[in-house]
């Protein structure tokens, strides 16, 4: 008896469901973004982007490769105005399948040339270095370090934590390849991967064990540190991070950034927004907010003391080529790197 | 085979009780039936003796062995005990040679004769790959009584194994199982509510009431001489009448007759339909109503001087409002008091 | 016929570079070794769901043990964790886990309940006679046990293993966080490594094509056998066993093993994070708004999965023509599809031909039903093969039409068995992460979206209230499954 009950509730239930679900929808936006970068990252420079540009802006969250192969598949039929990638890479497959129009000049010179697709596709919207950070105590040598090979010492055996699906330690990757080709690179990741460093799921992971004294050194990038050191505290703060030669693979300076979908129907607002995203304010933001490296000339964060983006990056690597990430994926496989 | 002896046997169920103090033995090579209404306890008494539940007291022996008793309880599968239930459960994803072979050695299992022996002795030779839901309910207690009989147990028990037959089957179906028994030399207990077939496939009923054994005797014992009111009743139809006793005989509205033991005073008298007898001699009593059965009629008769109507077989044909003359044959018995 | 538009979705797609670039890949050894790689994980996770799941179902059916109803409820209960909060609790606990050995353990922990839900359902309604009779004729517990319950038991464990086998195959959030490359791991770092979806459509089909075969596999291990009883006679239950102390002992320690391992790691992970969160910050009206969404899509998933998965299930429990096997196997085609290749096709599909439907709630809906249709004809079949053919040819006989029959007979009995179903598809829904992540209304989140958002960014602690809300709620069907399990114990436990 009480399981027919139960049953009937249980129907009824669904039933209500699918009532309610009906009669929910949502209002019409002037412009529509898929952002691969997160949302804690970038709503709050929406809301701005609303506020200035006076429309309403609905934002489609996800991975950043996921959201390329929507697009992809989507075709034409999208509803995407803008993509806003966490990489180039996706924004790169995006133009060679020709989704992406073309960026106005203006809006380009504002950054440089490394920081945009020599096409003028797609342009870079912040930057990301990649640094080394060490526990002071078990490894204040680290500020001596030059290069990555630097790491490759017996007595880090079991001591250096990464994050081997992160994209920015694979970027890092396919910029060893692309420094040193590719014998060399598999030879570090070989040399590497002999040392058994400690896998993490991802950058904070391997920031905390770090601070946390589990190991002495990890790879992360640069605005994980000031994002803790900032929660912290300085005092409570234990690691600490060290830029290698600007030369080096491991200072690798990744970019996240923006392209607008051929196919849209609200073309003259997408580039507003792309406007936007590089003026003075959004630009103020990333630097002061996530931590992330401006593109724009002449905006410093005023909340972090970053070391100056011209310091680290004399832009020896093509970002370009960071397209080639399947071979990178097939080498840390071949190495056991994964 | 072996000797059944049950002393004592206790049990109930949460506050009911079901089985009080029960006592029954069965002798070696004996077919013994366990004759009782629904819900009496004979199926409990049942699965005690094949081990499947736990008594509260009393014991069982089985041949020199006790198999339960305070603080002892033989597991089912030590018993050497098999069971015919009603509904056959044979097991459904076994054939039906597999079912038969089910309580065998291994090395029994193998050769394979003793299968085809005992399918013969149910008459179910040919059948070895017939699966148990291609058989009829018949066939399926057939094959059933050979799985019970394979191992060679001490006893076997059988739980109503005929109930769920047509009237036909059922009759000829027992009989072939006694004979079937008797060839086997079984020891067996049969549990059943039918009084026909207990009294005339069994070596000796033992009638149940309320979680005891009334009476245990030969068929005819039962049948003639019940030793109190609630048997004579359960067992066959009972006509009762009150009578004087002196001794040996009794006197009621239809003369004076002979008894069963000897007695004095005022008390009920119980014979059975066929001890009356419609003839040309005899108490003059009227046809209420005449009902065909084929080898027998049976009529309803009203007894002058209002002392009731009683039920007599005859084999001519009587119609309603007739008169007729009837006595009683043989010896009756008689219970005193009420 | 929907279930299989991933299907034609996926040959466009492996056909893009031409059959004989889709035959090189597939014969690159790395494919192959991919193949090996995810079977042997399949086999290890269904082998270990099997062993757990039959074993804490006869221990909580059958075993007179203290707290009987409690060990139950939390046998089912690991089918409200979801296997990306499970794994990042492990992964985080212990990082040495990664890898084939952590995947298998969280996989394991995840899904046993497949088993033993449908197992401890048929434990609890098999005819004990005929374990008796095996007894009566001289077979210990054990033999006993091997011999007849567990033959018994085989269409149960088979139908709880094919689900266990599938989602294995499908699921995306434990080979990742363990960082074993299982078929769903390659397909999806292939997409984001060349953004080239043809290699990720051959792969999908080589999954398509394992999953047929398993399918087949438990179609051959049900056979020709029948459920319905043998016989006459109303069944009983059975009397539960009475152990000696150091078995009941280890029987308890093993149902707390299996709870502590399932539940207890992730729940003290949660625990830990939602201490370490301060929940002044918690955005309670996102949070409600989150879990009402879950819970609508969910349920609606779940209603629109059972009413199509009627016909599939009753046609498969009563007639056995190779036509109906066809239809059958098509919608388990879908099951061992990675989330984010049904959602991929769904895109194509819509973008095409069912522009108005785009990135709606009857999109996602849609991929719910192509992703989770199996396990509703599964719940359908085993309840409607449960009653016996007979009873409907009666209602037959007694002048109703076969559709009457289905309504006023079939459905009737088969009633709580698919209403089982039914909370299954909901609770795996309201887990569901790629498919939703990809094909959700703009605007709209679910409580996997904003855990998974909120996880990528690393505020665990911000995180973990959600997961805790998603846990919760996904258990709410997973008791009422459990709780349905022990009132069918406890209505025929009677006085024989």
């Amino acid at each position: 008896m009480s399981v027919r009950r139960g049953l009937l509730a249980f129907v009824a239930t669904l039933l209500a469901a699918l009532a309610t679900l009906s009669a929910c929808s949502e209002p019409e936006a002037d412009l529509v973004i898929y952002s691969g970068r997160s949302e804690e990252l970038v709503a709050p420079l929406i809301e701005d982007m609303e506020a200035e540009l006076d429309i309403a802006v609905d934002v489609r969250y996800g991975d950043s490769a996921e959201l390329a192969a929507q697009l992809l598949e989507e075709g034409d039929a999208t509803e995407a105005d803008l993509f806003f990638s966490q990489d180039a890479g996706a924004l790169s497959a995006l133009a060679q399948a020709g989704l992406l129009s073309d960026l106005d000049q203006n809006v380009l010179d504002v950054v440089a040339d490394r920081y945009q697709d020599p096409q003028g596709r797609w342009v870079a919207t912040s930057a990301r270095a990649r640094v080394v950070t060490y526990d002071p105590t078990q490894a204040p040598e680290a500020t001596e370090f030059d290069s990555v090979d630097d790491l490759l010492q017996e007595k880090y055996r079991g001591e250096i934590g990464f994050a081997p699906t992160n994209a920015s330690f694979q970027s890092f990757v396919t910029a060893l390849r692309v420094t040193r080709g590719d014998d060399a690179a598999r030879q570090w990741l070989e040399d590497f991967s002999a040392l058994e460093p400690a896998a993490y799921e991802n950058n904070i992971a391997v920031l905390e064990a770090v601070n946390g004294g589990d190991v002495s050194l990890g790879l992360i990038n640069h605005y994980y540190w000031y994002q803790m050191q900032q929660e912290l505290g300085a005092e409570a703060m234990n690691a600490k991070i060290h830029y290698l030669d600007s030369e080096d693979a491991g200072a690798l300076v990744n970019v996240a950034g923006v392209g607008v979908l051929r196919s849209s129907e609200a073309a003259d607002l997408a580039a507003d927004a792309v406007d936007f995203l590089l003026s003075e304010q959004a630009q103020q933001y990333f630097a002061d907010e996530t931590a992330e490296y401006p593109v724009r000339e002449g905006v410093e964060s005023t909340t972090y003391d970053l070391v100056p983006l011209e310091k680290i990056d004399s832009a020896p690597i093509d970002l370009n080529d960071l397209g080639s990430l399947e071979e990178t994926l097939a080498l840390l496989d071949e190495v056991g790197l994964t | 085979m072996s000797r059944l002896e049950v002393k004592g046997l206790d049990k109930s169920f949460g506050r009911q009780s079901v089985l009080r103090s029960l006592d029954l033995e069965v002798a070696t090579g004996c077919l013994t039936a366990v004759l009782g209404p629904s819900g009496c306890g004979k199926t409990t008494l049942l699965r005690l003796i094949a081990g499947f539940d736990h008594a509260d007291a009393g014991r069982i022996r089985l041949g020199d062995a006790v198999v339960a008793a305070p603080g002892r309880h033989e597991p089912p599968e030590k018993r050497r005990v098999t069971v015919v239930p009603q509904e056959g459960s044979l097991f459904p994803h076994l054939d039906v040679a597999s079912n038969v072979a089910f309580g065998l050695g291994r090395t029994g299992r193998r050769t394979g004769s003793r299968v085809a022996e005992l399918l013969e002795l149910v008459g179910m030779g040919g059948f070895d790959r017939r699966m148990p839901a291609e058989l009829s309910g018949g066939q399926q207690q057939r094959v059933a009584l050979a799985r019970a009989l394979a191992p060679d147990p001490q006893l076997i028990l059988l739980d109503e194994p005929f109930a769920a037959l047509d009237a036909g089957l059922r009759v000829s179906l027992r009989a072939e199982v006694a004979a079937a028994l008797r060839l086997a030399g079984a020891t067996a207990v049969l549990v059943t509510h039918d009084q026909e077939e207990a009294l005339s496939t069994a070596d000796s009923v033992a009638v149940m009431a309320a979680g005891a054994i009334r009476q245990h005797a030969s068929p005819l014992t039962v049948y003639r001489r019940p030793t109190d009111l609630e048997v004579a009743r359960f067992v066959g139809e009972a006509v009762e009448l009150t009578g004087v006793a002196d001794g040996g005989s009794v006197t009621t509205v239809l003369g004076t007759h002979p008894l069963y033991g000897t007695a004095v005073g005022t008390g009920l008298v119980v014979l059975r339909p066929e001890q009356l007898v419609v003839g040309p001699n005899g108490v003059a009593a009227t046809v209420v109503e005449q009902q065909f059965f084929g080898p027998s009629t049976v009529l309803t008769l009203a007894l002058n001087d209002a002392a009731g109507v009683v039920r007599a077989r005859t084999n001519g044909s009587h119609p309603s409002g007739a008169t007729v003359k009837v006595h009683v044959d043989g010896p009756v018995v008689f219970f005193p008091g009420g | 016929m929907f279930a299989v538009l991933p299907l034609v979705y996926l040959v466009v797609r492996a056909g893009d570079k031409g059959a004989a670039f889709a035959w090189a890949y597939l014969r690159r050894d790395s494919t192959v070794e991919l193949v090996v790689r995810s079977l042997a994980l399949t086999v290890t996770v269904t082998v270990a769901c099997l062993v757990l799941g039959v074993g804490l179902a006869f221990v909580t059916t059958r075993v007179a043990l203290p707290g009987r109803a409690v060990w139950m409820t939390l046998a089912a209960l690991p089918l409200a964790i979801p296997s990306y909060v499970s794994a990042y609790a492990w992964i985080s606990a212990l990082p040495s886990l990664a890898g084939f050995g952590g995947a298998a353990l969280v996989l394991t922990a995840c899904t046993y309940p497949y088993v033993y839900l449908p197992v401890a359902a048929a434990l609890s309604r098999t005819d004990p006679a005929l374990e008796e009779m095996a007894r009566s004729l001289g077979r210990t517990p054990w033999q006993t046990f091997r011999s007849v319950t567990l033959r018994q038991l085989r269409p149960a464990a088979a139908s709880g293993a094919l689900l266990v086998a599938l989602y294995v195959l499908s699921d995306f959030g434990a080979v990742s966080l363990m960082r074993f490359d299982a078929f769903t791991r390659v397909i999806y770092t292939s997409y984001r490594a060349s953004f080239d979806r043809t290699p990720a459509a051959v792969l999908s089909l080589v999954l398509v094509v394992i999953t047929v075969a398993i399918t087949m596999g438990e179609v051959r291990s049900r056979g020709k056998a029948q459920q319905w009883r043998t016989g006459a006679g109303a069944a009983r239950v059975p009397v539960p066993l009475v152990l000696g102390r150091r078995t009941t002992l280890a029987a308890i320690g093993g149902c707390l093993a299996a709870a502590l391992l399932s539940l207890g790691v992730p729940l003290a992970s949660l625990a830990y994070w939602i201490g370490r969160g301060s929940s002044l910050d918690l955005d309670w009206s996102r949070l409600a708004g989150a879990g009402v969404t879950t819970v609508l899509v969910s349920a609606a998933g779940a209603v629109v999965c059972v009413l199509l998965a009627i016909p599939v299930g009753v046609l498969a429990a009563r007639h056995r023509s190779p036509a109906v096997r066809m239809i059958e196997q098509a919608t388990f085609a879908g099951h061992a599809l990675p989330g984010i290749v049904v959602a991929l096709a769904l895109i194509f599909f819509a973008t095409r031909y069912a522009r108005p439907l785009y990135l709606e709630m009857p999109l996602v809906i849609a991929a719910y039903v192509v992703l989770f249709l199996p396990a509703a004809v599964g719940a359908v079949r085993a309840s409607v093969a449960l009653s016996s053919p007979r009873v409907e040819e009666i209602a037959r006989g007694l002048g109703r039409s076969p559709y009457g029959v289905l309504g006023a007979v079939t459905l009737p009995l088969a009633a709580p068995g698919v209403a089982a179903g039914a909370a299954l598809v909901m609770l795996t829904c309201m887990k569901e992460l790629p498919a939703t992540l990809l094909l959700h209304p703009t605007g709209s989140e679910t409580l996997a979206i904003r855990l998974w958002s909120l996880t990528r960014v690393g505020s665990y602690a911000d995180a973990a209230p959600y997961a805790a809300a998603l846990v919760l709620l996904a258990a709410l069907p997973t008791v009422w499954l459990g709780q349905a399990l022990r009132q069918r114990l406890d209505s025929t436990e009677t006085v024989p």
